[in-house]
């Protein structure tokens, strides 16, 4: 009935892999990409779900931008996966917040992640240079 | 490890629900309200700010219920609710899963119970330390066509095997048989065996109360030593802590009790009551004697292969010494060692196999039946799941609950199977064939259960797939209008009838070869007439109690004399055995003069010492000649009477074989043939009857045989006492039973056999006429329209019913004419439970075709006349 986690991961990064193309849309943001975004968005310090979407949002120059709709689903199971750390703690919006860090795992889930897409981008760059 | 750690999260999750959503609740709040704030600030009012926030973040509902989603918990609380659904559906269409729960529990603990005997008795291994270094050890001999495959040993023999053998760590041999109790009370006749000390050394099992046999023991002059069994001990002496070291009297010898055995002990399958020390001395009287059952245990390393050929090597030691070489080799000697299990199941392990595979065939006709049931249901519900299907629901998910009914239907018949087949064993335990080893320790244990489970869930998964399968839940939204039942559907339901058809006619097969078998084991005119008119009793008059063997003989004679006078006993004998005493058989080889050339060791025949009325007595014809006389008897005169099949097998003619000569093959004196006895088949109904030669004596121990058609009754049974009681008061009797109870008893395997597989065959044909009245009432119902229409337009009755005949007939043909062919190639697998009849027997085919037959048309006809007499104008108006 369940799913393994690792067997969950797999699928995704296939996902990513078999549809190639990754459209800077919002609603087209892939699950693996936005499992990254994430991971690498709280690599550095602990944040809450709004600042996580915010600083997606920013530094991507306003390009990417997560939807709530997709945003908690995720946090949610790369917490269940066992990758995320989630605790409620004070924050700057002036209430309690669930602040999300990265757990070991994580850090390791993070790094195949980021080869997966090194691998995946420099083979659509070399596709787009060549074509 | 991280695994683990996800399903801890899951728990938590599942079971701090109401907290997760709380706390999801909170979370989605403090964002939304960012959302607001933010809006604020670019200057909107507080309420357009919360509108402008609410569009802004989209369904909140189906983000939480995605987050739940992802925390996966909600497999589990669906898995929860389809049980409850389940259930209730159980409990409230008792159309539906009453026959389902019926059928599965019928079929579920038939199986567990067969499946508890086949664990008792062939699986579970022999409750000696262990088990697997057991052997028993004979050895095998032939004689032209004669094959003795556990041909006993000698006490020459267990010396020559116990000084030379190398492979056996411990080894030892045992006699079966019976002694009186005397001195405490009234005398009583126990079951004894009687061993050498390596006997309980192999079996490894630990005296409960003192100690073992010892090589001591066994010596001329010994002590004479006795241990108990723990329930003879109970019995006798009331559990005595101190009965160590006391004397008991056993056939009026002083034994020495030196220990007692834990009350778990079991004796391979026999319950003696007491273990004599076997005495070994060397060229005693009776050591050359055949008849000890041996028991080892090999050494770490040894195999039976090892242990055979080690055998060969002492049994040309042993030729070579006692100069037999000659005839080891004439009786083609072999050592035969084989596990001991072997010869504490003996010949059950083939009928439990068929009764297993019988009653498994059973079970798949149950689920057939269910999955017939619960795909019905299915179709019943196409519009629901149609409906739900449009709503999102998955097929997945709709599968899932359909498979889980099944699931719980199996699990309730499962359950309510494992308290049947309780009942069952308790029954089987209590009731039984007695000839059925290790049956008293039936019992569910841990591994029943788990067969219970195994059973259960197998059978669910397996007609909850097929219903599922078959009921074609494919679902698209435009089936929840015209529900009907696709071509593939009703090919699935005849090909479930077909089979149940097969096997129905397979199982009625064996039971119909059984039934054969029985008739011809009981018309076989058994060498003695009405057996349950012959009362046996046998007595045992101990050297100890008198010495001179004359004497013995005269008591005897007055004993017969006095049983002869009872009123109403038309005749009395007695005899060293009666037939199928196997127990008390004795055999020699026979010489015949003028016949058996010099130096050649005739064949062994079947020898009994019998006085005159035995024949008479029993039932026996005297085929040419005479019976013997009591002037035979007490002068000691040197005459024989032989058997029809061994007077043939020299003279041809019965009656050249009077006057003619014989002797025990290595005496000297002739003996006269006076007589000639039909044919008694000794060793059981189903074998075919030996060799027999009888010779007038009087032995010590002898078996009374007394016609009335008073035996069995407590009233001749008195008489019977008073008479030997007035005779010598302390002397017991033993064996009293009927010759009838003997004979049942060589039946016995048979007729469980027979029971078993009759009620297996019946459940199959029930499940057969309701499969194919099942089919026919669903044809008919989903074909009111066209019968009505054809009515309308003249049809005869007549013609209506032939259709739906003709339909129901071709069925049982297809599935009659697969169920011969698997009969065919099934049946040769219980010709060791057939007598008398082939495997193939045209005629049991026949009747088992024609049973098949009649029942499927009796189950047709009756959805037949309902379409035969459907009211047209009713069934027009009703579509």
């Amino acid at each position: 009935m369940f799913l393994p986690g690792a067997i969950l991961s797999i699928i995704m990064v296939y996902n990513v892999d078999d549809r190639g193309v990754i459209m800077p849309k919002p609603s087209d943001l892939l699950q693996g990409t936005l499992d990254l975004l994430i991971l690498k968005t709280i690599a550095t310090d602990p944040l809450h779900g709004w600042a996580i979407a915010k600083r997606i949002q920013v530094l991507s120059g306003d390009v990417l931008s997560v939807g709530q709709g997709s945003l908690y689903p995720a946090l949610h199971r790369l917490e269940q996966q066992g990758w995320l750390r989630a605790e409620w703690k004070d924050s700057d919006l002036g209430r309690p917040a669930k602040v999300y860090s990265l757990t070991r795992e994580g850090r390791k889930q993070l790094e195949r992640e980021l080869n997966s897409w090194n691998r995946l981008s420099s083979a659509v760059q070399l596709l787009v240079e060549m074509a | 490890m991280r695994f683990s750690r996800v399903l801890i999260h899951r728990l938590q999750s599942l079971f701090r629900r109401s907290r997760a959503d709380a706390d999801l609740q909170r979370e989605i709040e403090v964002h939304f309200e960012q959302l607001v704030k933010e809006a604020m600030a670019s200057g909107a009012g507080e309420s357009e700010a919360r509108m402008m926030a609410r569009r802004q973040f989209g369904p909140m509902e189906k983000t939480k219920e995605e987050c739940r989603d992802s925390r996966r918990v909600n497999h589990i609380d669906d898995f929860m609710r389809d049980v409850r659904y389940a259930l209730r559906t159980i409990r409230t269409k008792p159309g539906f899963s009453v026959p389902a729960l019926l059928s599965l529990t019928l079929g579920i603990g038939a199986n567990i119970a067969i499946f508890g005997v086949v664990n008792a008795v062939l699986i579970r291994p022999l409750p000696y330390p262990q088990p697997e270094k057991l052997v028993g050890v004979f050895n095998s001999a032939a004689y032209s066509s004669l094959v003795i495959k556990e041909w006993p040993l000698s006490l020459e023999m267990y010396a020559a095997y116990k000084e030379n053998a190398r492979s056996f760590e411990e080894f030892g041999v045992w006699t079966p048989g019976t002694a009186a109790v005397t001195g405490r009370g009234e005398p009583e006749e126990v079951a004894t065996v009687a061993m050498t000390h390596g006997v309980l050394r192999a079996l490894g099992v630990r005296a409960y109360l003192g100690r073992w046999f010892s090589s001591a023991d066994e010596l001329r002059g010994a002590q004479k030593t006795v241990i108990l069994s723990y329930n003879y001990w109970q019995r006798r002496f009331g559990g005595d802590e101190h009965v160590l070291g006391r004397l008991v009297l056993i056939d009026f010898v002083a034994y020495q009790i030196v220990g007692v055995m834990p009350r778990k002990f079991e004796f391979l399958n026999l319950a003696p009551d007491v273990f004599l020390a076997q005495s070994v001395v060397a060229g005693a009287p009776g050591s050359q004697d055949a008849d000890c059952s041996g028991v080892a245990r090999l050494k770490p390393g040894i195999g039976l292969a090892q242990a055979n050929r080690d055998i060969v090597r002492v049994l040309r030691i042993w030729g070579a010494k006692t100069g037999l070489e000659q005839y080891l080799e004439q009786l083609h000697v072999k050592p035969n060692i084989h596990s001991l299990k072997e010869d504490v199941i003996g010949d059950v392990g083939a009928v439990l196999k068929i009764l297993m595979g019988a009653l498994a065939l059973v079970l798949l006709l149950v689920c057939a039946n269910v999955a017939n049931l619960v795909q019905a249901r299915a179709q019943a519900r196409r519009g629901e799941f149609a409906t739900r299907a449009a709503l999102g629901a998955g097929w997945g998910r709709i599968a899932g609950q359909v498979l889980i009914e099944s699931l719980a239907l199996a699990t309730l018949g499962g359950a309510a199977g494992l308290s049947l087949a309780y009942a069952g064993l308790r029954l089987l335990a209590t009731h039984g064939p007695a000839t059925l080893p290790r049956v008293a320790d039936t019992s569910i244990d841990a591994l029943s259960i788990l067969f219970a489970l195994a059973c259960s869930l197998l059978s669910g998964i397996l007609f909850g797939l097929v219903a599922v399968l078959k009921s074609g839940l494919n679902i698209r939204p435009q089936m929840a209008r015209g529900a009907s039942q696709s071509a593939d559907q009703v090919r699935a339901q005849n090909a479930f009838v077909i089979a149940q058809v097969a096997v129905a006619l397979v199982l009625l097969v064996g039971a119909g070869l059984l039934v054969r078998s029985f008739i011809a084991l009981s018309a076989v005119r058994p060498g003695f007439t009405h057996p349950e008119q012959i009362q046996t009793i046998r007595l045992f008059i101990p050297e100890a109690q008198i010495r001179d063997p004359e004497r013995v003989a005269q008591v005897e004679a007055e004993i017969l004399h006095k049983f002869a006078a009872i009123p109403g006993v038309a005749a009395a004998g007695f005899a060293t055995a009666l037939p199928l005493e196997l127990e008390y058989h004795n055999g020699n080889p026979i010489s015949v003069e003028g016949k058996t050339p010099l130096g050649q060791i005739p064949p062994n025949r079947t020898i009994k010492s019998i006085s005159p009325g035995l024949f008479a007595a029993l039932g026996t014809r005297l085929i040419a000649g005479r019976d013997f006389t009591s002037n035979d008897l007490m002068s000691n005169r040197h005459v024989a009477i032989v058997s029809e099949n061994m007077a043939r097998e020299y003279w041809s003619k019965p009656r050249d074989a009077l006057a003619k000569r014989i002797r025990i093959n290595g005496e000297s004196q002739w003996s006269v043939v006076v007589g000639v006895a039909e044919n008694v088949y000794e060793d059981g109904v189903d074998q075919p009857p030996p060799g027999l030669v009888y010779f007038p004596g009087v032995r010590r121990g002898v078996a009374f045989a007394i016609r009335s058609n008073r035996a069995g009754t407590q009233g001749l049974l008195k008489e019977i006492t008073a008479e030997i009681h007035a005779v010598d008061p302390s002397l017991p009797l033993a064996q009293v039973r009927t010759l009838n109870d003997l004979y049942r008893l060589t039946m016995a395997r048979r007729s469980f056999a027979l029971v078993l597989l009759g009620i297996a065959a019946a459940m199959a044909m029930t499940l057969s006429m309701i499969g194919v009245y099942g089919v026919l009432a669903y044809a008919v119902a989903q074909r009111r329209k066209e019968i009505s229409i054809r009515v309308a337009m003249g049809a005869e009755p007549r013609t209506i019913r032939a259709l739906f005949l003709r339909q129901g007939l071709i069925l049982t043909c297809f599935g009659g004419a697969i169920g011969l062919a698997s009969a065919r190639g099934l049946s040769p697998w219980m010709a060791s439970l057939l007598f008398g009849v082939k495997p193939f027997d045209p005629l049991i085919y026949g009747v088992a075709g024609a049973v098949i037959l009649v029942a499927a048309l009796t189950a047709s006809s009756i959805p037949a006349r309902r379409a035969a007499f459907l009211n047209p104008i009713e069934a027009l108006r009703g579509e």
